[in-house]
């Protein structure tokens, strides 16, 4: 076994090299036979029904529920991407950018199950291709999603197979958008006795000699079969006739009641058949219906009174509703995983899945709310307990020191914590340690030792999350064999204290607590790096700048007007805007005054004004951290922020009002409900600035420096860099 | 995964044997030859037939280009489109008719905007509609192959932009203009260069010896030497332009070295680089070595773009289906982003391309407007009106990587003949007239506009009969109307405002533009301006009226719905867009823009019915 393991390391180590789709061919071939060829579940809409039947059994057996998400891009542009300056609600807005505008094309959904007789658990990896496909015509919405070219190449270089997708991934329906269509129906049945009466009032003028026609030749078939009805016992003999006379009318019964199908006519001629009915004959309707077995049909039904009739109307008016209420039913599609995910309460396992939860809920629940706290808890409500490895394994000590402090991305865990049955994995100092077994169910054959997925595919992807959870468990010591037959993970009291903690985002490391919807990160502590300190009411921004103006050139200019010591740092957020922040409130104020009368003067000495370096072009416009937020809340997505800054319509005017608000800090400090608030307190004039300095851990200068290099590189490779970072980001950090 | 990939592969397989004509599909692997192949094709064909698959159209159905549409507010949904979505396939196919043979080259390629050059162009990212990759995906379009294997490119915008972020070594250009007046610090900084160079080759020549490896890399970390491909090279740093001009000038004595400018990404030169060779033979070796570099580069950079710049560099007639909706999407990926207003657009757009057909607005020619918007439908009436039958030879010598998916340009073509064959306009260009197209077609080229006649006929509020139902009417006479109860048919809120009020008592017109918009036709002159006056002022005499205003009945006339396309106000329902519109007209009361062309088709059997929906 030992050896062929060996065998297998080297085969990957070589295909991954390769990026031929081939190249796994000879991968499998090579590879042992325990499981390795024997593909990963995949469902698309063709097995679907069955999928789901199965899949409903192994989730209501399980003990937890791992799952992962691939999508067509996380961020619509380049200034949308996760930054360390980013408040709380900054961040939430970002996400639920990328969560409304990307579409979800794979979703990895993995029950696990600990089976006490083998001493194992028992994986059952299943991969939906997913696509946002109109399966309800008509409410007038597009369904419309946007790429990101370059997660599309990460899929790409990973085989994604985006036919499979297109052409037979399976479709959904959000909750809100079933509600929506079943209103939509209600008005649509309420309406269609009115409709059809102004119908009857105005449709009758026959303009065509062709309909006038038609019409005519309608009546007297129409009555031929009639009078026949009326005398019975001839019935049967009128029917050859007519069939004798044309192909397209055949009696039957519709609901016990004698019936004239009309077949083969087109939309038109049916409306006058309609009409004719309608005008000449008072005990006879006509209806379209679709029956239980047969495709929709036209008829002309006979009833014996008024009252029939309009029981006949109701009866017909009830199926069709029935009906389309089926079509919408049959559109929900793979929404129904999801409810069955949230019906079941199971404990749900992802890896740093905050975005994927954000994409989970638009996709299937509804639109996303305004505020991340109303997003949370209403999360909560579909998914009352949800665990993320990656914060798992970044705050419990032993974990990260397994981890040995390195990065935390899945397939580094995955290699690292789960060595057999990580393809490619590390020989390292675990191998004492003890670990859990993992047996892999497709199909109900069980392998030992399966690994046919590959890495950024959901399936595969959610495969490892539930592994690495499985291992981080029995590091934190829980015995799964002492529970038997019953695990209970979720009231675990070693899990206890991570369950309902997700990174809103990790670059900032800041953990939101979903119960509260308020931020966890000074209540857990984070083991990683050390965060730097924002207060975001000494912030300003600036955008339409040069796009060769330098962090140092902005500061310089800056400590010429407000002395030295005014600015504590500068962040581009793309190549033409820019934060500063100051080391005091009122220097925001200040600054936004001056820099209004610099450009109301326009006379000699404010060209020569030192912060005109900073205005050079006549487009640079500035405004506080809240005017951020309000750009960021837009559904645009210009590529430069000053661009969308523009768009959503925030000008000089705005400022105005934004200079009043910025005065009154005591009321921003309530909207920034998260941690800010301490920051604040802590910059109060006078002893304030060397604490928050302090807290850096280093001298503000030195502080400066090393930013202004890093910040200026980030403008040269700024572009360059989006492509990477989001690649890092599908790729799941 | 394997498995996965045999199904997809077969999802383009079965679809094939629907196809009989043989199209050539190009990829990545084979774009070089095919476009070798395709020049020649275009040099000797007399038109050059475009079509493109793109990732959708319009979000809402009032954002489609519309009968109601002046060219300024056709142009601008025109332009929104082109922004966010892209092109997948750019089918061409350069074709002539010989004898009444039309002889085409079909080409299809596969287009994906990926970065090559890892400088965020040409796409940050795109849209797509899902009913529009599905309906590709019922034609049998590989989206596989698309994605993993498709052409990039960058526009001519981008190119330029792009070459200071590429930062690519290029070769010194020989016109070294002799710099004038050399000051003390200039004679310094050459002779400095020149002694370094001149040490560097002696230790060139020295280190050919046997030496120790260590004392060899030793030696190239103190000189500072590197390698340049298998030759020795060295890097001169430079602070300024006129540096790179003085190094360029001291380093003309050395006859055995090349100087290389090393430019700094975001602009201007960092260093040079001189490449030491070994004799004349080899230095021009080097040289050509560089040039093909180059040119290898250049095509990377542009891609695909090098078919739109053959066609467009041959001045054929180019023949689209579509041509205001295919154009603005040639313009803003190929070109550069879309300009402001459609003049402009059209003159950038007919100093790259003289020539423009399109079989749309030939199609009105002939009177067939019910047709005109639906290719295949266009080719049945043609089939059954036009009796010459068109013979079609298609050129295809391979017989793999063909006949897949994507017949759309061969139809444009065919299309394209029977209709000029119905005008009765000849189509067999004479040797050697080239650049000059046929008066017969000449007056038929570069009307953009899909859906209002072209400003040589128009004559502003002359209402006629056109052929069929169409008729043109000011757009002084139209009014829309929102903010009734949604769904309801055009049919019903005729018969609501049919008694409401005197102005409906005259012969008007109401078609449904959306579910929450209708446009009502006035077509006595000067009631629309009464009905709209009634509607500001609140007088109305008639309860009905009354009653529907009450309800949150709203009317404008065309110039709010100007404003909207202006503004680019792109909500789903117009009925939203248009109330938005008429709050931000309320500041910018004043600045009105003339009305330049105020006459449109009024089509029937165009509008959006929701009765047919």
């Amino acid at each position: 076994m030992k050896r062929n393991y060996l065998v297998r390391v080297l085969t990957r180590a070589r295909t991954r090299t390769q990026t031929s789709p081939f190249a796994r061919s000879l991968c499998s071939s090579t590879s042992p036979p325990s499981g390795a060829d024997v593909a990963l579940k995949n469902v698309t809409k063709t097995n679907f029904e069955p999928a789901l039947a199965e899949l409903r059994r192994h989730i209501r057996e399980a003990d937890f529920v791992s799952i992962d998400l691939e999508m067509t891009g996380v961020t619509s542009a380049p200034w949308r991407e996760s930054f360390e300056f980013d408040r709380l609600d900054i961040q939430y807005l970002k996400i639920k950018d990328s969560a409304e505008k990307f579409a979800v094309v794979q979703f990895g959904v993995c029950p696990f199950r600990w089976d006490s007789h083998s001493h194992s658990f028992v994986a059952h990896p299943h991969n939906f291709y997913i696509f946002p496909r109109q399966e309800l015509p008509g409410d007038g919405s597009s369904n419309e999603f946007l790429c990101q070219t370059s997660s599309l190449e990460f899929l790409a270089k990973y085989q994604f197979d985006f036919n499979a997708c297109i052409y037979e991934g399976i479709s959904y329906l959000s909750r809100s958008q079933e509600d929506e269509a079943l209103r939509r129906l209600d008005s649509v049945y309420k309406d269609e006795f009115s409709e059809s009466f102004s119908y009857l009032r105005n449709g009758t003028q026959l303009v065509r000699m062709a309909d006038i026609l038609f019409a005519e030749r309608m009546k007297n078939i129409v009555s031929v079969w009639r009078a026949g009805l009326l005398r019975e016992s001839r019935g049967a003999e009128f029917q050859g006739c007519l069939n004798d006379m044309n192909q397209k009318f055949q009696s039957t019964f519709f609901q016990m009641r004698p019936a004239l199908v009309v077949n083969g006519s087109s939309s038109r001629q049916l409306r006058l058949i309609k009409m004719v009915t309608e005008k000449h004959f008072k005990d006879l309707t006509y209806v379209h219906v679709t029956g239980e077995t047969s495709s929709p049909q036209p008829l002309i039904v006979y009833t014996d009174s008024t009252t029939d009739r309009d029981l006949l109307v109701r009866e017909v008016k009830a199926c069709q509703r029935v009906e389309a209420e089926k079509k919408i039913k049959a559109a929900i599609g793979f929404r129904h995983v999801i409810d069955l995910l949230s019906s079941e309460r199971k404990l749900i396992v992802g890896h740093n899945c905050f975005l994927d939860l954000a994409h989970v809920y638009s996709k299937f629940v509804g639109p996303l709310p305004l505020t991340a706290e109303e997003f949370v808890s209403s999360l909560q409500t579909y998914f009352p307990h949800i665990i993320d490895t990656k914060v798992l394994l970044n705050l419990d000590d032993v974990l990260f020191s397994i981890m040995r402090k390195g990065s935390t991305s899945l397939s580094k865990a995955f290699s690292l914590l789960c060595p057999p049955i990580a393809p490619y994995g590390t020989s390292n100092g675990l191998a004492d340690k003890p670990r859990v077994k993992v047996e892999v169910e497709v199909d109900d054959q069980r392998f030992s030792n399966w690994n046919s997925g590959s890495k950024h595919e959901a399936g595969y992807d959610a495969f490892m999350t539930g592994c690495v959870f499985s291992q981080a468990c029995l590091h934190l010591g829980i015995d799964f064999n002492s529970h038997a037959p019953l695990l209970n993970l979720l009231h675990n009291e070693k899990l206890q204290k991570y369950i309902n903690y997700l990174y809103l985002s990790w670059v900032n490391g800041d953990l939101i607590d979903l119960r509260t919807g308020k931020s966890a990160t000074e209540s857990l502590g984070s083991t990683s790096v050390k965060r730097r300190k924002f207060v975001f009411s000494n912030m300003i921004l600036l955008w339409g700048l040069l796009p060769n103006l330098k962090a140092r050139d902005i500061r310089d200019c800056f400590c010429k007007v407000f002395g030295t010591s005014s600015i504590t740092s500068i962040y581009h957020l793309d190549d033409t805007s820019a934060f500063v922040q100051f080391s005091k409130p009122e220097l925001v104020s200040d600054f936004l005054e001056l820099k209004d009368k610099l450009k109301r003067d326009n006379d000699p000495i404010s060209v020569l004004h030192p912060l005109s370096k900073i205005l050079e072009g006549g487009r640079v416009r500035a405004g506080s951290y809240e005017m951020y937020k309000e750009i960021c809340s837009s559904s645009l997505s210009e590529m430069l922020f000053a661009d969308q800054a523009e768009a959503v319509g925030i000008n000089w005017k705005a400022i105005e009002v934004e200079k009043q608000e910025g005065n009154n800090f005591g009321k921003e400090c309530d909207i920034n409900a998260f941690s800010v608030c301490q920051d604040e307190k802590k910059t109060t004039p006078g002893s304030g600035m060397d604490d928050s300095e302090s807290s850096c851990g280093f001298p503000t200068d030195e502080l400066l420096d090393s930013l202004y290099s890093s910040e200026a590189q980030a403008c040269f490779s700024c572009i360059g860099r989006i492509a990477t970072n989001s690649i890092d980001a599908t790729g799941k950090m | 995964m394997l498995y996965k990939r045999f199904l997809c592969t077969q999802t383009a397989v079965r679809h094939r044997h629907s196809n009989q004509w043989p199209v050539k599909q190009v990829e990545k692997s084979n774009f070089s030859e095919a476009l070798a192949e395709i020049k020649a094709y275009i040099a000797n064909s007399d038109f050059v037939a475009v079509s493109l698959q793109k990732t959708g159209g319009h979000s809402a159905p009032w954002q489609k280009i519309l009968p109601i549409d002046t060219a300024e507010t056709a142009y601008i949904k025109a332009k929104h489109a082109a922004m966010r979505f892209q092109i997948l396939q750019f089918s061409v196919c350069p074709f002539s008719v010989k004898a009444s043979k039309l002889i085409a080259h079909p080409y299809n390629f596969h287009l994906f905007p990926r970065d090559e050059l890892k400088i965020g162009m040409p796409s940050y990212s795109f849209s797509c509609q899902s009913s529009y990759l599905t309906s590709m995906a019922r034609e049998g379009f590989d989206f596989n192959a698309c994605i993993y294997n498709g052409i990039s490119y960058l526009s001519r915008a981008q190119e330029s932009a792009a070459k200071f972020q590429i930062g690519h070594l290029s070769p010194s250009s020989s016109t070294v203009g002799s710099l004038s007046a050399h000051s003390v610090a200039d004679s310094l900084f050459s002779e400095r260069i020149k002694s370094r160079v001149k040490s560097w080759i002696n230790a060139r020549k020295v280190s050919n010896k046997t030496e120790d490896a260590l004392i060899s890399t030793l030696r190239r970390l103190v000189s500072g030497s590197e390698v340049y491909g298998s030759r020795p090279s060295l890097t001169i740093d430079v602070c300024s332009e006129r540096q790179v001009q003085l190094a360029l000038e001291a380093l003309k004595e050395f006859i055995d070295i090349v100087p290389l400018q090393v430019p700094v990404k975001g602009g201007g030169v960092q260093g040079v680089r001189v490449v030491l060779t070994s004799s004349e033979e080899d230095k021009n070796l080097l040289e050509k070595e560089i040039q093909d570099k180059e040119q290898e580069q250049r095509k990377v950079v542009r891609g695909f773009r090098e078919v739109i710049d053959l066609i467009s560099a041959s001045q054929k007639p180019v023949v689209a289906h579509n041509s205001l909706n295919d154009f603005a999407f040639i313009h803003s990926k190929f070109l550069a982003p879309l300009p402001l207003t459609m003049d402009e657009f059209r003159s950038t757009l007919l100093s790259v391309f003289p020539h423009i057909l399109d079989v749309n607005h030939l199609m009105k020619e002939i009177g067939a407007f019910e047709k005109m918007s639906n290719m295949p439908a266009a080719i049945s009436y043609l089939d059954k009106r036009s009796f010459a039958p068109i013979n079609m030879e298609i050129s295809n010598r391979e017989t793999d990587k063909v006949n897949i998916h994507g017949h759309n340009v061969l139809k444009v073509c065919q299309l394209f003949v029977k209709l000029c064959s119905k005008l009765k306009i000849s189509l067999e260009v004479l040797e050697g007239d080239y650049n000059q197209l046929s008066p017969s077609l000449q007056c038929h080229s570069n009307t953009f506009n899909p859906c209002s006649t072209n400003s040589r006929e128009s004559d502003a509020d002359d209402v006629r009969i056109w052929t069929g139902n169409t008729r043109t009417v000011s757009i002084e006479n139209l009014v829309f109307l929102w903010g009734f109860k949604s769904g309801i048919s055009a049919r019903n809120l005729k018969d609501l405002l049919c008694d409401s009020h005197d102005v409906f008592s005259e012969e008007f017109d109401v078609r449904m533009i959306d579910r929450t918009c209708a446009i009502v036709v006035l077509w006595t002159p000067g009631f629309s301006e009464r009905f709209l006056r009634i509607m500001d002022s609140g007088d109305i005499l008639s309860g009905k009226l009354k009653n529907m205003i009450s309800e949150g009945l709203k009317a404008s006339g065309y110039e709010t719905y100007r404003r909207v396309c202006e503004l680019g106000l792109w909500k789903p329902d117009l009925g939203e867009s248009l109330d938005q519109a008429m709050d931000e007209t309320e500041i910018l009361l004043e600045a009105k823009s003339p009305q330049e062309q105020s006459v449109i088709y009024w089509n029937n059997d165009e509008m959006i019915n929701l009765d047919d929906l």
